[in-house]
């Protein structure tokens, strides 16, 4: 409870510092915001060509298939990152004033998700440019980000507060994310997985989560709601886990940096 | 509710810090590490520190480097934790520790009005209320909506001061920083600081300048060696202190 009153408290704290990561990411670059949809198009423009090649693939159309899991991702494994490295990076801050520590985090993964709402314009664009178009599937799109949304701030409890102590989980991280990145039905669908490796699939909740978005977009049917509503308790699960380890851990921060 | 007319509480506060000698931030070194466990010390910061803070009251911390006063006042802020002990504060609290935290270069004075004011927990609408006040103290006139990064140090910090003060807070945290800008800010700061102590905030410094202490504070606070060496008038504090140490 004491969250919500300190969240509620620095509103203010956590919607500047939500904008000041947006706007402050591209401000001396030549072609400024339009990164947001630069980067991810050029990286689903690499995927589409090399995967095509060494992968036989029975998607209808691979191009539509990999920007609905990739975007989604990327704004998985982004957010895990950066939540990794917000303590550091504020070490200064940190150590001189005093506010809810548990800002940071959540203010870079709410960062990541007005990234990924931006980017899906381009989901949207992919669909509609090759003849998809939209279904009434679409209004189950919120509650896909909600669920990847506490998903992600129960991680970034967790990763946020432990790599102050432990600095190595920093590089772990990395490694993890390029594992569960092969592991997640991004490049593939979860279907060609064989039978006796489905269980990576089952214990991924992150596969729930792409696939989710991929019915809604790419195979326009009605996501998993099963699923969806396991994956949406793990992820309070793991907020509250990771809220009650952030709190003891986040009295020393303040040394440790 | 005997606390009541106290603003800051320190009971037998104790703090030591672990000073690594080799803290490890890579793989390799913290595997190496491994090897040659515990090289650290354990460092006494403050020894047992008893402490009350009237409503109202202008408190000076001196002593020499080392001596805890800054440690004392990161406690009150709660930025780090006693290791034994109690520290209650009572009211809205601001450290002057860190000028222009959260500063962005890129965005203007204007924008990070706001940036700085939210970390010490204002809304957007009391920000608002008191963006006039704060520009015109910072006298920045119309550079207010230039970035940042363009100011002069200066410039950066008599903006940080600004916001820093306009808080309203009935704490206020002061580090070393009655220091900044020209001979004519310094002079308006301490005004205001001044200002500030007759409307009844409290107020607690830490400053190696006995004569800002003479000028503002009623009280003086003499830590040596992580002790209250001596707690009393201002003059009779410095005197003292000033016998001991030259």
């Amino acid at each position: 409870m004491n969250l919500f009153k300190n969240l509620y408290h620095y509103r203010e704290l956590l919607k500047t510092s939500v904008k000041k990561d947006i706007r402050g990411k591209y401000k001396n670059s030549f072609l400024g915001v339009l990164w947001s949809f630069l980067n991810p198009l050029l990286q689903i423009g690499v995927y589409a060509l090399v995967f095509p090649l060494i992968m036989k693939s029975s998607e209808a159309n691979y191009t539509v298939f990999i920007c609905c899991g990739l975007i989604p991702w990327t704004f998985f494994s982004q957010a895990i990152n950066r939540a990794a490295f917000t303590m550091v990076e504020n070490g200064n801050i940190l150590k001189k004033v005093f506010f809810p520590r548990e800002i940071l985090p959540i203010s870079v993964v709410t960062s990541e998700l007005v990234n990924f709402v931006i980017s899906t314009i381009i989901i949207l664009g992919f669909v509609l440019g090759y003849g998809f178009g939209l279904t009434k599937y679409v209004v189950f799109y919120p509650l896909v980000l909600l669920v990847q949304y506490i998903l992600l701030i129960g991680i970034s409890f967790f990763v946020s507060s432990i790599t102050v102590y432990l600095r190595d989980l920093q590089h772990f991280i990395g490694v993890v994310l390029q594992l569960l990145f092969y592991a997640t039905p991004i490049c593939y669908a979860a279907s060609v997985i064989p039978s006796n490796f489905q269980w990576i699939m089952k214990y991924n909740p992150m596969s729930y989560i792409i696939t989710s978005f991929r019915d809604i977009f790419y195979y326009q049917q009605s996501p998993n709601l099963q699923a969806l509503a396991i994956v949406g308790c793990v992820g309070l699960l793991l907020c509250f886990v990771g809220y009650f380890i952030f709190s003891k851990l986040q009295k020393g921060f303040a040394e440790q940096l | 509710m005997k606390s009541e007319k106290n603003s800051i509480v320190v009971t037998d506060v104790y703090k030591t810090f672990n000073v690594y000698l080799d803290k490890s931030n890579t793989i390799k070194e913290s595997l190496l590490s491994f090897l040659k466990r515990n090289r650290k010390e354990k460092r006494v910061v403050l020894n047992g520190i008893n402490l009350k803070i009237k409503k109202g009251e202008a408190v000076a911390l001196i002593g020499t480097n080392g001596s805890g006063k800054s440690t004392l006042l990161k406690l009150m802020t709660k930025i780090i934790f006693p290791n034994k002990g109690r520290i209650e504060t009572h009211g809205k609290l601001t450290s002057l520790l860190e000028l222009g935290a959260g500063f962005h270069p890129d965005f203007s004075g204007r924008e990070n009005i706001y940036f700085n004011a939210s970390i010490f927990g204002l809304t957007k609408k009391e920000i608002d209320k008191r963006i006039d006040a704060i520009i015109e103290f910072s006298e920045l006139g119309s550079y207010i909506d230039n970035p940042v990064r363009t100011y002069s140090s200066g410039m950066y910090m008599r903006l940080a001061f600004s916001v820093a003060i306009n808080v309203n807070a009935e704490i206020l945290l002061v580090d070393e920083i009655l220091s900044v800008g020209d001979q004519h800010f310094q002079e308006k700061c301490l005004n205001k600081m001044k200002e500030l102590r007759n409307e009844g905030k409290t107020m607690v410094f830490v400053t190696h300048s006995m004569g800002q202490v003479k000028e503002l504070c009623d009280r003086a606070i003499w830590l040596r060696e992580g002790k209250i060496e001596m707690d009393g008038l201002p003059e009779e504090v410095i005197t003292k202190y000033l016998e001991a140490t030259t």
